[in-house]
């Protein structure tokens, strides 16, 4: 059996890549699965979906620990955490990015067959949006020969082509095709060392009673069952707000429209922002009537 | 014959579809909303022909079920959780009325420490409602039984309600590839509907009036009788849908390399899919090991799976609910059913609120059913995963 990680943002597609897989590994006659996994969603969130394919029938439902294959269609994710945790150590790689295979860095120990391919760009010329799911698919194909290249177009062509339209689903499977001859095959070279996240995994003598979210927080931020403390959700973001302090006549209106708290009032009435949680949204610089806070493209955590 | 690969809520929707199901209320509710929306697309797109009833609420939604059945039609609605839980009330209508409502529960957890992800806490406490209950594996077995639910609802012999309940998320969002048979077979499979009782205003009679305690007890009566005989009649449908497809389940619950098996686990859901690997490498290691695929807990296979154990050193089950100081239900049911029998029996309380279930944890659970099995003093129920000590 084989098992795949897709890594994303949301909005990028992973989930229907996860699925046009599993349909192009049944057009080819095997048995295969695919699913999501299981939480909140947003655009730009990180997102992982998973397949399975196998030659008889895929009877476990659990979640994917180990994958044979990892597609990691946003380049931005592998500095944020150890996405190729469990990876198997024959396991493959699929990254849209840039640079050639040997300069991808999935951490330490990871020195995997890797293809490369500026899935971002070929979406851009072809599809004319950044939607790189299609082009994934077409350099998985490249990198990894189980389901060929021509059942997942025909997936695609079927799948995109009835959510999208008929052209729509012809387009997609071209960004496939195109895809797979321009992808890039070497291997990673796993150099850099990923510190390890605080987790809270308390005992069920230690969840707060009534299933609270306690009082005392940090930064704002509550700590408890499905809190934001360790759902990092400043990782979201595509611009960052740049806080002028000189030009801040603090009114406090960034901070009582934050809707998430990640502008935090100080002692003086100036303000900080907390970049774990503040997700870009811009509404504390569109509603600063001094323009002291300005949105800066990318994600930065002056 | 054709092979689509599609989640788990979107075979429920074909088989709904392909059973000519005539009315459909609907409220939305997560992870059950995709079957309805799945079926509002057929009647747009004009391949299904049923009047969709958006309703302003679950306890709505199962109102208008009552009487679009008692109005003589085929009937199809789904929910999950806390809609299930507002139709509580109508639940204990459509049962009496003995009105063969087909519905789709796409298990989610109940109430509070609030959650989308699955446990089967919100159909097992409707256990005792009157409806009939059936448990899939995956999302093949969600439109086959969605189908046959139809079948065995309506047979004269039974004429009860029915849920057709998957495991949220892990069947509803699932993409799988699933055989979608054709219409003609399905026509020659499942008849029209022949109602009992059909409320007409041009010949009016009433459906459950006020019932006096002169006859309650005779009602009551009749109803338990209907559950009992529904399993003959599970068992014939097993049969004929097997004949006409090629796919059999076994009826009230399949036997898992039960043949020579001397340690077993018994539950319902998604679970058995992992457990059969499990049981499948416990095999390769010489361990005779095997598994019961719970189907229905309504009607409770009780005699039957005393007789399936006889056999066996240990038995563990399954719950993917718990009940407070207490057993889950599944055990409940099971020790009771198994009342008189040698075989020491321990629950296993596993994937609440929808976490993960790997083949591991399942392996433990065989680990305690073996110890138990030789004697050693175990944990009667234990919840697998916890962090912290059970005590």
């Amino acid at each position: 059996m084989y098992e795949i990680r897709f890594h994303g943002r949301g909005g990028q597609g992973a989930v229907m890549a996860a699925q046009s897989l599993a349909d192009a590994a049944v057009r080819s006659g095997f048995h295969a699965q695919a699913f999501p996994y299981f939480g909140a969603e947003r655009r730009g969130a990180p997102v992982q979906a998973y397949a399975r394919i196998d030659t008889k029938k895929v009877r476990t439902k659990s979640q994917v620990y180990n994958p044979d294959l990892l597609v990691i269609m946003d380049e931005s994710l592998s500095e944020l955490a150890d996405i190729a945790a469990g990876l198997k150590p024959d396991g493959r790689v699929v990254m849209n990015t840039t640079k050639r295979p040997e300069e991808v860095d999935l951490g330490k120990g990871v020195d995997a067959v890797c293809g490369t391919v500026d899935a971002s760009a070929l979406a851009l010329e072809v599809l004319k949006m950044p939607v790189v799911n299609t082009s994934m698919l077409g350099a998985l194909a490249r990198v990894w020969d189980v389901v060929p290249l021509e059942s997942i177009v025909e997936a695609i062509e079927d799948r995109f082509g009835e959510k999208l339209g008929t052209r729509a689903g012809i387009l997609n499977g071209e960004a496939a095709r195109t895809a797979y001859d321009s992808t890039i095959i070497g291997r990673t070279l796993g150099r850099k060392e990923y510190g390890k996240l605080a987790e809270w995994a308390p005992a069920w003598n230690e969840i707060p009673i009534g299933n609270s979210l306690r009082s005392e927080t940090r930064d704002g931020v509550a700590v408890g069952p499905a809190s934001s403390s360790q759902n990092l959700t400043g990782r979201w973001k595509w611009s960052t707000p740049r806080y002028d302090r000189e030009k801040c006549i603090r009114c406090l209106r960034c901070w009582w429209s934050c809707p998430d708290s990640a502008v935090i009032r100080l002692d003086d009435d100036y303000m900080r922002w907390d970049m774990d949680h503040c997700k870009g949204c811009g509404i504390c610089a569109d509603i600063c009537p001094v323009n002291a806070i300005e949105m800066v493209q990318g994600a930065h955590t002056w | 014959m054709v092979v689509r690969t599609i989640t788990g809520d979107a075979a429920v929707a074909y088989a709904a579809m392909l059973a000519r199901a005539e009315v459909v209320p609907g409220f939305p509710i997560t992870p059950q909303t995709v079957i309805i929306e799945q079926i509002t697309e057929f009647i747009n797109d004009g391949i299904m022909d049923a009047d969709f009833i958006p309703a302003e609420s679950e306890h709505s939604v199962m109102s208008v079920a009552v009487g679009a059945s008692a109005g003589g039609v085929r009937t199809f609605t789904a929910t999950s959780s806390q809609g299930l839980a507002l139709m509580y009330e109508m639940l204990f209508a459509a049962a009496p009325s003995r009105l063969p409502v087909v519905m789709a529960v796409a298990n989610r957890s109940l109430g509070a420490a609030s959650g989308i992800w699955t446990e089967h806490n919100d159909s097992q406490p409707v256990r005792e409602s009157g409806w009939l209950q059936v448990y899939v594996e995956d999302n093949q077995e969600a439109l086959d039984m969605t189908i046959q639910a139809f079948r065995i609802a309506e047979d004269h012999r039974v004429m009860l309600p029915i849920m057709v309940c998957l495991d949220g998320f892990i069947l509803s969002h699932v993409v799988e590839g699933v055989d979608i048979p054709e219409q003609s077979l399905v026509d020659s499979f499942l008849p029209k509907f022949v109602p009992v009782n059909v409320l007409d205003p041009k010949d009016p009679f009433m459906i459950n009036p006020v019932t006096p305690p002169e006859f309650a007890t005779e009602m009551r009566y009749q109803q338990d009788r209907a559950v009992e005989g529904s399993k003959l009649v599970i068992a014939e449908v097993d049969e004929q849908y097997a004949a006409v497809t090629g796919r059999r389940y076994g009826g009230l619950f399949e036997e898992y390399r039960m043949e020579d098996a001397e340690i077993a686990l018994v539950g319902a859901g998604t679970w058995t899919g992992i457990a059969r690997e499990a049981v499948d490498q416990l095999r390769a290691e010489g361990k005779k090991a095997g598994l019961i695929k719970l189907r229905f807990m309504r009607p409770f296979p009780g005699e039957e799976l005393k007789r399936a154990t006889a056999g066996l050193k240990g038995l563990g089950v399954f719950d993917r609910s718990a009940a407070f100081n207490g057993y889950g239900p599944v055990f409940t049911e099971t020790r009771n059913a198994l009342y008189g029998s040698s075989v020491p029996i321990t629950d296993h309380v596993a994937g609440i609120g929808g976490r993960d279930i790997t083949v591991d944890v399942v392996r433990e659970m065989y680990d305690i059913v073996e110890r138990n099995a030789s004697g050693e003093k175990v944990r009667e129920c234990t919840w697998h995963g916890l962090r912290g000590e059970q005590r």
